[in-house]
């Protein structure tokens, strides 16, 4: 994901067309705002992934959270909020030592584009873990973030290291939250696993 | 093969067999940029390396997504029976067939919506980089529920990443039931009634699947496979899931499909199968197909109508999506 950067794309045809065409609402999410995270642990810590993709009837709420001032554009201190915001809602856990969360990146499409129901704010979280002893661990991931409107996902990224295997992962019923049992080899070869990426 | 719509603006039937060699494909591919006039052919050929356009498609309709290319519904009747011609040269029957159900399907959304975002019209073809029977190249094709992004290097080819869906995903036409993605909802049904209780319990997981996963817009992710591991089924089973994932891979014409499950087949004790949702037949519930070549997902959209009639799936391969091991770096 890029260095936070809010891109500045104006999609303004898109959300014309779609306010001409109401009908588009119905055939995908509408009331819901999709929070998807992916999980990548490492051997010096944990990247979470979270596209944020709100639905057409959300998407205001939404904004309200992120376009303070209305005007239609998401400036750098608005995304900085929000991403403060998202993260205050986020607990995250190894070993159930709570770990201290670190903005790395986020890319915010613009507001006409979020409405559309077809944008999607990217944020990548960063925890160091600190040295992991040799053997299983247990990472919990809870997120509560505008859980009035929102569905989840959570899953562990494959990894990209040999030194650590995922060996099970668990949630609860709408993924709001979820535990990953790993085991980490320090002295197994890091070399990347075949094909695996994150 | 079914003849689907009439009249002007149908995507109908033509006389190509599908499932041609590289050969073929190329000519019908650079038939169809003869048609064109140099606007448009500035418009639908893409440099090879042009990730942005590589990228560029999605499940949503097009007023929501805005893609490149070329319009069906801007390209006359020659033209369009040209495209028909290339997608039915890449293509097995099968693949061809339930191509055209599902552009039917968003065209029945069309008339029953009043949506003019949906329907056969608003569907766009690319090409990255030149038709080569030699070179690495792409056909892009997709709109709403639909985007195939097929990559062919000499008689090598890949659909992977490409996503398939539907809505409505049963509909009536011409007199007889159309279901675009039935094969696969049957056979995944037929594959889970086959687990005994102790499979059914590794295979069934026990929270919601509201989406994909790795759908459009998640190129390079890889998750943890989840579910059942093909080591644990049998003979039988694993033929079935074969031949499920048969569904998606047995879009590309029969010699890519034959490599693509041999390779799969190959990879079956490492490939898992896992579900969520309601096991009753004909239920709406997700499932996937990860191994080491494939992924697979398919996932009933819960948009407070019907979930079994609005689905959305999508195909991976995480060591060759869009040929990346065919193309010079």
């Amino acid at each position: 994901m890029a260095e936070a950067v809010t891109r500045t794309r104006r999609h303004l045809p898109l959300l014309l067309a779609l306010l001409a065409f109401p009908s588009a609402v119905f055939a995908h999410r509408d009331d819901q705002y999709l929070q998807a995270t992916l999980v990548a642990i490492e051997p010096s810590g944990v990247r979470l992934q979270i596209n944020l993709t709100p639905g057409v009837a959300v998407a205001q709420q939404v904004l309200a959270q992120i376009d303070r001032d209305r005007d239609g554009a998401i400036s750098k201190n608005e995304a900085a909020v929000y991403a403060k915001l998202l993260k205050g809602d986020l607990t995250l856990r190894i070993d159930g030592r709570k770990l201290e969360l670190k903005l790395i990146g986020s890319a915010f499409v613009p507001p006409a584009e979020l409405r559309t129901g077809a944008g999607t704010i990217q944020m990548e979280f960063s925890a160091i873990s600190g040295p992991l002893e040799t053997g299983g661990h247990r990472l919990a991931l809870e997120n509560r973030h505008l859980t009035t409107i929102s569905v989840y996902l959570i899953n562990a990224a494959q990894p990209r290291f040999a030194t650590v295997q995922i060996t099970r992962q668990k949630r609860n019923q709408n993924q709001s939250a979820g535990e990953i049992e790993f085991v980490f080899h320090p002295l197994r070869p890091e070399v990347a696993g075949s094909g695996a990426r994150s | 093969m079914v003849l689907l719509g009439v009249g002007r603006n149908s995507f109908a039937q033509t006389n190509t067999t599908p499932g041609a060699p590289i050969a073929a494909i190329v000519a019908a591919s650079k038939k169809f940029l003869a048609t064109l006039d140099d606007g448009q052919r500035g418009k639908v050929v893409f440099d090879l390396k042009d990730e942005a356009q590589r990228k560029r498609w999605s499940n949503l309709p097009t007023a929501s997504f805005k893609r490149q290319g070329l319009r069906m519904g801007d390209l006359t009747k020659p033209q369009r029976d040209a495209v028909l011609v290339v997608l039915a040269s890449a293509l097995s029957p099968h693949g061809y067939e339930k191509i055209l159900q599902i552009v039917e399907a968003d065209e029945m959304l069309r008339k029953s919506s009043g949506g003019t975002m949906f329907g056969r019209d608003e569907y766009y073809i690319s090409f990255l980089g030149q038709p080569s029977a030699t070179e690495p190249w792409m056909i892009q094709f997709g709109g709403h529920h639909l985007g195939l992004n097929i990559t062919l290097a000499g008689e090598q080819r890949t659909l992977a990443p490409s996503h398939t869906g539907a809505q409505p995903a049963l509909y009536e036409l011409e007199g007889k039931t159309v279901r675009p993605l039935g094969r696969e909802t049957d056979k995944a049904f037929g594959l889970l009634s086959s687990l005994n209780e102790a499979q059914r319990k590794q295979a069934i997981l026990d929270f919601q699947m509201r989406d994909l996963v790795l759908g459009p817009g998640r190129d390079g992710q890889m998750i943890q496979p989840e579910g059942i591991k093909g080591s644990a089924l049998t003979e039988n089973q694993r033929q079935m899931l074969l031949d499920l994932a048969g569904e998606w891979t047995g879009i590309m014409h029969e010699a890519a499909a034959k490599a693509k499950l041999d390779e799969m087949k190959m990879n079956i004790a490492e490939t898992w199968f896992a579900w969520s949702g309601p096991t009753e037949k004909g239920s709406a519930a997700y499932f996937r197909i990860q191994g080491p070549t494939v992924i697979i997902e398919y996932a009933p959209q819960r948009l407070g109508g019907d979930a079994t009639k609005h689905i959305h799936t999508i195909y991976r391969d995480p060591t060759n999506d869009y040929g990346i091991k065919w193309q010079k770096p």
